[in-house]
């Protein structure tokens, strides 16, 4: 699909529910653009159906809910593995006991698995559901656990840049994914606690900014502070491709399905 | 609606940062904005049928409410941070670090830009905006009654604490209207997008108030010292943030996670206790409130 940014605010009001079930309380929103999306539809082929990657051993997420969940499923994976992973480096270990970044780091790991936990339960114990595998297999060979920040144009992540990365990449994604859960009761449910779990990552990015450069809270790489002060979402392919270079081969992400 | 104002809308919609070969998706966007615009003049103008004429009020409302509460809360935090920068005539400024002045500039300006969004996202869809509110930062209803934070705009400890409690129940208000929001994928996402904005925004609140000296954290925890009292108006903003239950669809039948018992969450040195974990998990998830709520808490503020 376009790498389309959902940086201006008049973005894709009206596409995604063109092709799907629209209800009557809907339907006069939709009059009005009905008559020119014909023509356009009409015009051309669809560009959407390129998103998805055939190589063979990628993670597909699937559709709908399910896809959205198993697809914040595996970025939870990642955040949780990520924050794990740390405990054993050097950064992690040297920090004193009782103190304030020793501290934040031990909530930000209970926080990220907890995470991961509320979403495996949320798939893996309905049969009717399609969960991706609980152990996708990180690469953070990019990463220097010994470093807290790295100097400019090194070539490894420090830890706090990699937080950085995992939590500002995980807020973005939750804005960008929340339009394709159903509009059904799980649905909604899943909405609302998307809504719960976002809110707590962005805590966790300000903070995580502001421990590298006090008053980077809200950059203008992650709110359009020029424009409408809204944070930029990124939609699954944007989302996957950052990931991606995260993850070993045969566990990167395939998200053609949520588009 | 009038042709040249028409045409004005789409020249106001034709934003600069597209790109040139603007995909099609992007044109449809485009057509449904206007489509959008242009509804009132429609729905005014045409003999509706009667079951489309009792379903289309339902549904203004709704969305609408949504949208209102949105920006009543924008307006009273855009004021608020105003008045303590010194940029409303009548108040002086809080007398703040340079640091923590720049921080509140920030803050100050996505508010106004925040206004501005949702002012347009309810005009454009014909709707009127409300009367402005009256505000009071001292809780005391403009001296009707005893004032709640009587210092706010000469201690900077005071205005900050007051900011993390408008920052929070704005982070929990804009949770519980997202559900009214869902079928409009646009709006449904800006709302997401100005909600995680303002989590943000509570986050540093919280490290500032942190540096000064406070005990909090940058999410809301158990752990936090109290900056309310029990039972009051105020109270309500954290009511119910400790709340350390969720639940999964499982088929239809909601069912609890078992985080305290079965997860593998818990490998720290040494081990932690059922409560502390518990605790995590109230951390780890912010919870909504309704819109009565929301409202409540902003009536503090306002006479």
């Amino acid at each position: 699909m376009s790498n389309i940014k959902h940086n201006a605010s008049d973005d894709a009001e009206f596409a995604k529910p063109l092709y799907t079930p629209i209800k009557r309380r809907s339907f006069f929103m939709y009059a009005g653009a009905t008559a020119g999306a014909t023509a356009l539809l009409l015009s051309g082929c669809d560009d959407d159906n390129d998103g998805g990657n055939p190589i063979p051993g990628m993670v597909n997420v699937g559709a709908g809910s399910v896809g959205v969940l198993n697809y914040a499923y595996a970025l939870e994976q990642l955040e949780a593995g990520f924050y794990t992973t740390l405990r054993s480096g050097a950064y992690y270990m040297g920090l004193a006991a009782g103190s304030a970044e020793k501290q934040i780091m031990d909530d930000l790991y209970y926080h990220e698995v907890i995470h991961r936990e509320f979403f495996k339960a949320a798939l893996g114990r309905d049969a009717a559901t399609a969960k991706i595998t609980d152990d996708l297999k990180p690469d953070f060979s990019g990463i220097d656990f010994g470093i807290r920040v790295s100097t400019a144009g090194a070539a490894k992540l420090g830890v706090l840049n990699a937080a950085k990365a995992f939590e500002d990449l995980g807020v973005s994604a939750y804005n960008g994914a929340a339009r394709y859960l159903s509009a059904d009761v799980a649905g909604l449910n899943y909405l609302v606690a998307a809504g719960k779990i976002v809110s707590v990552e962005a805590r966790h990015a300000a903070l995580i900014r502001d421990l590298i450069s006090e008053g980077s809270f809200v950059d203008s790489d992650v709110v359009t502070t020029g424009t409408n002060g809204l944070e930029i979402s990124k939609t699954p392919t944007e989302v996957a491709t950052m990931a991606n270079n995260f993850l070993m081969a045969g566990s990167k992400l395939n998200v053609s399905g949520l588009v | 609606m009038d042709f040249l104002n028409l045409l004005a809308r789409l020249a106001d919609l034709d934003t600069p940062t597209l790109p040139a070969a603007a995909p099609r998706r992007t044109a449809l966007s485009q057509l449904g904005k206007a489509g959008t615009a242009l509804l009132p003049a429609l729905l005014t103008g045409l003999a509706l049928p009667a079951a489309a004429a009792a379903a289309a009020p339902q549904d203004t409302r709704t969305r609408l409410d949504a949208l209102r509460l949105a920006l009543q809360l924008e307006l009273l935090e855009n004021e608020f941070y105003s008045r303590a920068l010194g940029l409303v005539t009548g108040f002086s400024a809080v007398p703040f670090s340079a640091t923590e002045k720049t921080a509140l500039q920030t803050i100050q300006r996505h508010e106004a830009q925040h206004v501005t969004l949702f002012q347009r996202l309810i005009t454009d869809a014909g709707s009127a905006l409300e009367p402005a509110a009256r505000y009071d930062f001292t809780g005391s209803k403009n001296g009707t009654q005893p004032a709640l934070y009587p210092d706010i705009q000469t201690n900077p400890d005071t205005f900050l604490q007051v900011a993390q409690l408008l920052e929070d129940a704005g982070v929990r208000a804009y949770k519980g209207q997202v559900e009214f929001l869902q079928t409009d994928a646009y709006m449904l996402e800006a709302a997401l997008r100005t909600h995680s904005t303002e989590a943000r925004h509570a986050s540093h609140i919280r490290t500032m108030r942190r540096q000064r000296g406070a005990s909090v954290k940058s999410w809301v925890s158990p752990a936090d010292a109290s900056i309310t009292t029990p039972g009051s108006g105020a109270a309500k903003v954290y009511e119910g943030e400790d709340n350390a239950t969720q639940y999964v669809n499982i088929g239809t039948i909601l069912t609890k996670v078992p985080f305290d018992s079965t997860l593998p969450i818990n490998v720290g040195t040494p081990a932690l206790t059922a409560a502390q974990i518990l605790a995590k998990v109230a951390e780890a998830f912010d919870e909504p409130v309704n819109a009565i709520t929301a409202t409540a808490l902003l009536q503090l503020f306002t006479y």
